[in-house]
């Protein structure tokens, strides 16, 4: 950080800290007005009734239909992180030891585009594809292999397969640096002193990775949990996720207090939190191991 | 470590095949007469696209997304570009606000920030709520990361504090050393910033509909209405987001290579 280091040039009549703090007066309004002031007053309006501070709502909240939308949420977003963190590595290998250039760094850009998709297009592109009439369930079908009715696109392992189409190539973007700086050596050393390739893996390669694999997976599973517009265009109301059921609190689909919807609001960022927290506290303890 | 050159193809062949099937499968169906029960469409046409193009709502929701979309980029600019250069030069202790509203914008679910936002504006006689306003507030939160990402990293690798010292040795004042001195050199960031902005607002369903709902429509909102009812005008509509996403993520690369900086991998709204 340029920013941080003294530098001889700085002049000494320096703006004193707290001019100097009001030049960022606009953005601080800003993050007030629309971030934080908000989401306090939903913290506060979901612990506090007219008798005092209380969890009551929170009670009131984890219905059966609730508990279930959550523990369909932390599963899809298990899944699909676990895809991701698995299947990811294995593809920015094979980008990695491609010998083109050119297909190489074609192929890194294919996951950068992609890993920005998501929602309505995406949900519809899928029903297109692996909907019951889709042209890959057509084309399976014809070669004796039927996925319907075991499959269904508009369910939760249908919506494993959507996410999966922004959570591999987000696991790509976030492993290559990690893979890059497996040092050629280590793997010479390891070789030399008659490790196999899977004893290199197993014993030298992963517990490097590990760090770096952990922290990826948070952030794939809040990504994955956060996520409502693919899950309402491909299932509309038939999956019940977290976010759906906060989404339907919203439009008063379905008639309770608001207070409900705060609590899961809280409950959610609670999780949220637990996992960009552990991302970016691994995050940090990989970068100060590399060093 | 090498892998094996077998291997090799056969994963990046399946790994192109889901991210390409998808879209070409729309692409198909959105030029087909039917295919829905043979292995190839039965017929090719552009009656569709013929259909969907001539929708008054087809140019009404696309200048809608379009409004939005360039509404929060330059909001965004206005309100990042100066704020992270006065934070560079003058308080490198605030770097952590702006990594905060960052996570922020990532760690808070749309539909969490929809509540918030319609919790706290319904109680305030403010008309804000129900309005684009809103929507432009609540995307600019959303993308936040995307545009001082580009910035804060195009602010370092030039020497801010040089250039800006010496604009003022030569009598320029602040705004005037931002303006023909600082962004002129950091423009490939605030380019590729706003290019990264307008094509997750271009796409973004979430807010959207919580937030201004049919009240101000736009394009994603048209497409998913479709979906529930027309099928192939729907394919045609969604082939439409996919460019429009590709050309502006082909943009930023090419901004990007251009410039010499590597891409930010960033995460969407979704």
């Amino acid at each position: 950080m340029p920013s941080a280091i003294p530098s001889p040039a700085r002049r000494p009549t320096r703006h004193n800290s707290l001019t100097a703090w009001a030049g960022l007066l606009p953005l601080l309004f800003f993050a007030a007005a629309f971030q934080f002031v908000p989401i306090f007053t939903v913290l506060q309006s979901s612990l506090i009734t007219p008798d005092g501070l209380t969890l009551e709502y929170y009670r009131n909240a984890f219905s059966p239909s609730i508990i279930e939308s959550f523990v369909n949420s932390i599963r899809l977003s298990a899944t699909t992180a676990l895809l991701g963190v698995v299947l990811g590595p294995i593809v920015a290998l094979a980008i990695l030891s491609t010998p083109h250039k050119l297909v190489r760094n074609a192929l890194t850009a294919l996951a950068d585009v992609t890993t920005n998709f998501g929602g309505a297009p995406l949900a519809f592109a899928f029903i297109i594809t692996l909907g019951s009439t889709g042209v890959i369930t057509l084309i399976l079908a014809a070669v004796g292999i039927n996925l319907y009715p075991q499959f269904r696109i508009y369910s939760i392992s249908g919506l494993t397969i959507a996410y999966l189409y922004f959570q591999l190539p987000l696991m790509i973007l976030l492993i290559i640096p990690s893979l890059l700086g497996l040092k050629k050596q280590l793997w010479e050393a390891a070789i030399n002193l008659g490790a196999n390739t899977r004893q290199y893996w197993t014993h030298v390669a992963l517990p490097i990775l590990a760090p770096a694999l952990l922290s990826s997976f948070l952030l794939l599973f809040a990504n994955s949990f956060g996520a409502y517009a693919t899950a309402w265009t491909l299932t509309g109301p038939d999956v019940n996720l977290v976010t759906v059921q906060i989404a339907s609190l919203i439009r008063g689909e379905v008639q309770l207090q608001p207070e409900i919807a705060d609590a899961l609001a809280v409950v959610s960022l609670l999780i949220m939190s637990l996992c960009v927290g552990g991302y970016l506290w691994l995050g940090a303890k990989a970068r100060r191991g590399r060093v | 470590m090498k892998m094996a050159a077998f291997w090799r193809t056969l994963v990046i062949t399946l790994f192109l095949a889901f991210m390409i099937l998808p879209v070409l499968a729309t692409l198909g169906f959105s030029i087909a007469t039917r295919w829905d029960r043979s292995i190839l469409p039965e017929g090719l046409t552009l009656e569709w696209w013929q259909v969907v193009v001539e929708r008054r709502a087809f140019l009404l929701t696309l200048r809608n997304s379009f409004i939005i979309s360039l509404a929060t980029a330059a909001s965004l600019t206005l309100l990042v570009t100066p704020s992270t250069y006065w934070a560079h030069l003058h308080v490198p202790g605030s770097k952590v606000v702006f990594e905060i509203m960052s996570v922020f914008a990532f760690g808070v679910p749309g539909v969490v920030l929809a509540l918030s936002l319609i919790r706290f504006y319904s109680n305030i006689p403010i008309p804000l709520i129900n309005t684009p306003n809103i929507l432009v507030a609540a995307s600019m939160v959303l993308c936040f990361p995307f545009m001082y990402r580009p910035v804060a990293n195009a602010l370092e690798s030039i020497d801010a504090r040089v250039l800006s010292e010496a604009a003022q040795s030569l009598g320029a004042n602040w705004w005037t050393t931002l303006i023909r001195v600082i962004v002129p050199n950091i423009m490939p960031g605030i380019l590729g910033g706003c290019l990264l902005v307008f094509s997750t607002v271009f796409s973004e369903f979430t807010l959207t509909n919580l937030l201004v709902g049919s009240r101000f429509k736009t394009f994603p909102l048209y497409l998913v209405e479709f979906t529930r009812f027309d099928g192939r005008q729907a394919s045609a509509l969604a082939l439409i987001s996919f460019v429009v996403a590709w050309i502006a993520s082909l943009l930023i690369i090419w901004i990007a290579g251009k410039s010499g900086k590597p891409t930010e991998n960033l995460v969407g709204g979704r």
